[in-house]
């Protein structure tokens, strides 16, 4: 289990990586974007899906590998809402877009790409380590079958997850949460770099 | 008056009589369903891997074999008949593809096709397959009739 200076520098690593994925996100839309202090969570896997409100709910998912020298998982989830009210801020519109649909979807993605570059950034920057992400992936499904797919596609899962998740809230209309998995061995790296 | 029985990840659930038993939003996991008709017995399995070899493992729910042998076991306890034994599946979605892994990502189609071989290799028919596809299941099971509904977000719903 982690100590509670790790857990705290943990905390701290999400609070600079979220603020500049939420100043991102703000300089996007023009618009403010508050976020919540970060939590650190270790749960069994089981109760994963409690993080985005329960199995079946569904929410749209954007999800990136990180990769480099640590790597790890990010998802941005947005409620159906609040992606469309992203969509609609982004293409500057009033109509309902189809989340389903390719553009929209493209518009989402390209939110999260920005959105976990800055993480990364603030992240590399903090620590020395560098980090890449992926291409982004979108999802509007239910929690329990996005977020146990990503946990599972290595094939194997431990039985306690560790992530740190941060909401993210707009006024009006947006509410979303970012969520970052380090992969085993990357929090001893991370957490080696910055002399915790 | 019909109980719903809930499934959780990793997990074996049996009911009898009017008993239903329910998984929400299986993604590549799969929704294991067996039942006796005439008994009227049954269960499922939420599993989400395909083997549980190489792996020193607590909860044998986690997996397509001993995952199965759980569930059958289980349900011979409430009185089935091995031999009436019928199965039902649904799940093992790929919920994203990734263009540059393209197959170390399958888990969807990997745990389909280790409950297929290990339904095979216990005699038990398999009924319905609604496995595959990129989208979620919800599943609903009548242990009574067998009947399995499945309800996903963009792709409808259905009696199977």
């Amino acid at each position: 289990m982690l100590s509670e200076r790790r857990l705290d520098a943990l905390r701290e690593i999400g609070n600079i990586g979220s603020g500049h994925a939420a100043s991102a996100l703000s300089d996007l839309l023009q618009r403010r974007i508050d976020m919540s202090v970060p939590k650190v969570w270790m749960i069994p896997f089981e109760q994963i899906a409690e993080v985005a409100g329960g199995l079946e709910e569904s929410q749209a998912f954007i999800y990136l590998h990180v990769d480099g020298e640590i790597s790890g998982k990010a998802v941005f989830l947005f409620s159906i809402p609040s992606a469309h009210a992203l969509v609609k801020e982004l293409f500057h519109t009033d109509q309902e877009l189809d989340l389903f649909d390719e553009l929209p979807q493209s518009a989402l993605k390209e939110v999260g790409n920005i959105l976990v570059s800055s993480f990364l950034v603030a992240l590399s920057q903090l620590s020395g380590i560098e980090m890449q992400c992926s291409i982004p992936v979108m999802a509007v499904d239910m929690a329990g079958a996005v977020l146990g797919a990503i946990l599972l596609e290595e094939g194997e899962i431990e039985d306690h997850v560790l992530f740190i998740d941060t909401e993210l809230f707009g006024f009006p209309a947006i509410e979303g949460k970012f969520v970052f998995l380090p992969q085993q061995g990357a929090l001893e790296k991370l957490l080696g770099a910055l002399g915790v | 008056m019909s109980t719903i029985i809930t499934v959780g990840m990793a997990d074996v659930q049996t009911g009898q009589g009017e008993d239903i038993l329910m998984t929400p939003g299986l993604g590549s996991c799969i929704g294991i369903c067996v039942f006796d008709a005439v008994k009227k017995a049954g269960g499922m399995a939420h599993i989400m891997l395909p083997a549980a070899s190489g792996h020193s493992e607590a909860n044998p729910a986690k997996y397509a074999d001993t995952g199965l042998s759980l569930l059958i076991e289980q349900i011979l306890a409430l009185g089935a008949i091995k031999s009436r034994l019928k199965a039902k599946i649904a799940g093992g979605a790929q919920m994203f593809a990734f263009a540059n892994r393209p197959n170390a990502l399958r888990i969807g189609d990997r745990n389909a096709e280790a409950v297929r071989k290990e339904l095979k290799k216990m005699g038990i028919p398999l009924l319905v397959d609604d496995t595959g596809g990129s989208f979620g299941r919800t599943i609903y099971f009548s242990v009574s009739t067998g009947n399995l509904r499945v309800r996903t977000i963009n792709h409808g719903e259905k009696v199977i």
